[in-house]
């Protein structure tokens, strides 16, 4: 942990701009080809890459401008996995839910191609960003397997490769999120034994994003999982978690979310910096990273600017304060 | 024995005709359409669910709850003194549900029938019998947030309000009026401890003076270890034994007078089952239960499903019914 303090970054995900968007809609219809999809799709990690590098953003993403959803995208691009039809979430939202239909083989690299665009356009590090086995799995029907302990042993598998993929190509950092593993608890074990298979042998700092979950209850467990730092929706769950470090140290390196994204609030920046000295009650900040809590897909560019920004002034105003000793007493 | 659903089916399929509630709510979301619009949509999606639950041989059908955006919201917005908060996964599910609590001041009470006109347009565009379902006042209860009234009193007021949707039903003389209560299950995801006195107590007040046919339906795991289920005031019990593999357990001195919800076909996996080993367990329960009243069933409700898979599903369920060439 011999670097900076509260380095900022964010979950993964970045709204796709309205030209994307059509073109994407465009290209489900057939209404053009997945050439010019994609050379949109670089356009605009290009103008999220500058975005980001022009707030000031430590660690960047590529914002999965190519992407659908974080599971289907892999589950299209592995042999063995097939798309369902529609089935619901919420509301009026669909969404095609994968299936495994057979051995599942990786037979070529998935996102090595899209990190190595995105870390082309910029000196600072770009995460390379997947999809957890347990999730993939648990985000799946299965019509193969028959056991999903057999089924997040063989997707561990492709994701271990793909990571190694990425950290040949350079990737410093690699995320693999598991955002599934809070529902199920009683199977957080398997989902240890599976990241334990995606993270042996990297060096690349590795860290998982998790939410939705009332993690106190499964703290300090949790640290099982293994990986560098462990990415958590902090805000959005009330800074809960925080009281059990005290009790349980929180031992790797911490991704703490200052912003909730499920809301179109932007907050002050005041805030926001109560929330990063919250944190560094309990956490030293060498071991802290700043981000919003969770992936912005959902919010608008402007609102996902906006947040990136809040973050960034709260963290650099809060690092000013503590160089200058002027750190203001707890609120 | 009889074939059945269990309470939703999809809204929308992938085939000609199938997407019509989603782009009716898409529209009206827009203005481009008033809200008949979607009223229209949703009453050709419910004759459609019944006319494929009836294709695929079903002998008692369900209206698809095709009005219903969670198995929580569409009584709780019907009841008076509830507001409607933010979403929360149902179980271990990729689906949601809008969390209710009590509203400050308002007196929580049943002002008018909640299920009666979607219980009438579903008799009129079925040729088989029709259920009434309705989630139970434990679930909404517990997966509510109860706020100043605490977790007994707010079980107990929703299940003094939903008695009354009971007798306003049981006077449309339903075949069956079942009422779910998943909350009440083993559930890996389920985080709150089960009351199963409050469970006893709010069933006792939801049921009282109800005459009609009613049974108690519970999925997403086992109630093996509820004490003395089998003693509540329902005539049928309804259970899922797929992810709920230890309610096989319930079946080993099972009251005659009782029947039995046989939920034996995954509702929450494409994969399709073989005949064979579904004849299997319909003769195991035959063979537990004695010659009463089965209804065989998927293990909960349809929609986690797509549209195909879930038609399959269900001609998976009536074969199985009818495989055994026993007729009650
Ligand atoms: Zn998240």
């Amino acid at each position: 942990m011999s670097r900076e303090s509260l380095l900022t970054t964010s979950v993964g995900s970045l709204p796709k701009p309205d030209y994307l968007v059509r073109a994407r809609a465009a290209r489900a219809r057939g209404g053009i080809t997945q050439h010019d999809l994609d050379e949109l799709a670089r356009q605009a990690t290009r103008e999220w890459i500058a975005l980001q590098e022009q707030i000031g953003i430590d660690v960047l993403v590529d914002g999965e401008q190519y992407r659908g959803d974080m599971v289907a995208y892999f589950a299209e691009n592995l042999d063995g996995m097939a798309i369902s039809g529609l089935v619901r979430s919420y509301g009026n939202r669909y969404y095609k839910k994968p299936i495994a239909v057979g051995p599942i083989r990786r037979p070529q690299p998935i996102t090595v191609a899209w990190w190595e665009f995105a870390q082309s356009l910029t000196e600072r590090p770009v995460k390379g960003m997947l999809t957890g086995p347990y999730t993939i799995c648990d985000w799946s029907f299965d019509d193969h397997f028959g056991s999903r302990r057999e089924m997040v042993m063989a997707l561990a598998e492709v994701v271990r490769q793909e990571a190694a993929d990425l950290e040949a190509a350079g990737a410093r950092y690699i995320q693999i999120d598991e955002p599934a593993v809070s529902t199920r608890l009683d199977e957080l074990e398997l989902a240890v034994e599976a990241m334990g298979i995606v993270t042996s042998g990297l060096r690349a700092h590795t860290t998982t994003h998790m939410c939705y979950g009332r993690f106190e209850e499964v703290y300090p467990r949790l640290l099982d999982i293994p990986v560098d730092e462990i990415d958590l929706e902090m805000t959005n769950s009330g800074l809960d978690l925080l009281e059990r470090f005290r009790e349980h140290p929180f031992t790797k390196d911490i991704g703490f979310g200052v912003i909730d994204v499920h809301s179109h609030r932007i907050p002050p920046v005041e805030e926001v910096k109560g929330h990063i000295y919250r944190a560094l009650e309990y956490l030293a900040p060498e071991q802290v990273y700043i981000d919003p809590d969770c992936g912005l897909k959902t919010r608008t560019v402007e609102e996902a600017r906006r947040m990136l920004e809040t973050v960034q002034q709260a963290r650099d105003e809060v690092r000013a304060e503590l160089a200058s000793g002027k750190v203001p007493s707890p609120v | 024995m009889i074939a059945t659903a269990v309470s939703h089916y999809p809204k929308l399929g992938d085939g000609p005709g199938e997407q019509a509630l989603r782009l009716a709510i898409g529209r009206v979301d827009r203005g481009e359409a008033g809200p008949e619009e979607i009223e229209r949509a949703a009453e050709a999606m419910t004759a459609a669910a019944i006319k494929e639950q009836e294709a695929a041989g079903l002998d008692l059908v369900t209206d698809g709850q095709i009005r219903w955006q969670d198995p929580i919201t569409y009584a709780a917005t019907r009841l008076q003194g509830l507001e409607i908060g933010g979403l929360l996964r149902w179980f271990e599910s990729n689906t949601y549900f809008r969390q209710p609590r009590p509203s400050p001041g308002i007196e929580l009470a049943w002002t008018g029938p909640i299920l009666r006109e979607d219980l009438e347009f579903a008799r009129r565009h079925a040729t088989r019998p029709v259920k009434a379902v309705l989630t139970g006042p434990y679930t909404i209860g517990t997966l509510s947030d109860p706020s100043h009234l605490g977790h007994r009193r707010f079980v107990l007021e929703l299940a003094r309000a939903l008695n009354q949707e009971l007798r306003s039903l049981a006077e449309a003389r339903p075949e069956w009026i079942q009422v779910d209560e998943p909350a009440i299950v083993n559930n890996p995801s389920v985080r709150y401890e089960r009351d199963f006195s409050l469970f006893r107590d709010a069933m006792a007040v939801l049921t009282e003076g109800v005459d009609a046919p009613l049974s108690l339906y519970t999925y997403h795991g086992d109630v093996a270890d509820v004490p003395k289920l089998l003693e509540l005031p329902f005539r049928l019990f309804g259970f899922d034994f797929v992810q709920g593999p230890a309610n096989w357990d319930l079946l080993r001195e099972w009251p005659q007078e009782k029947g039995l919800g046989l939920g034996i076909v995954d509702a929450r996996n494409v994969r399709l089952e073989e005949i064979g080993s579904l004849v299997e367990q319909v003769g195991r329960a035959v063979a537990l239960t004695g010659e009463g009243l089965i209804h065989v069933s998927p293990s909960c409700g349809l929609e986690f499903l797509p549209r195909e898979t879930a038609r399959r599903k269900l001609e998976l369920v009536a074969r199985a019914t009818h495989a055994q060439g026993v007729t009650v």
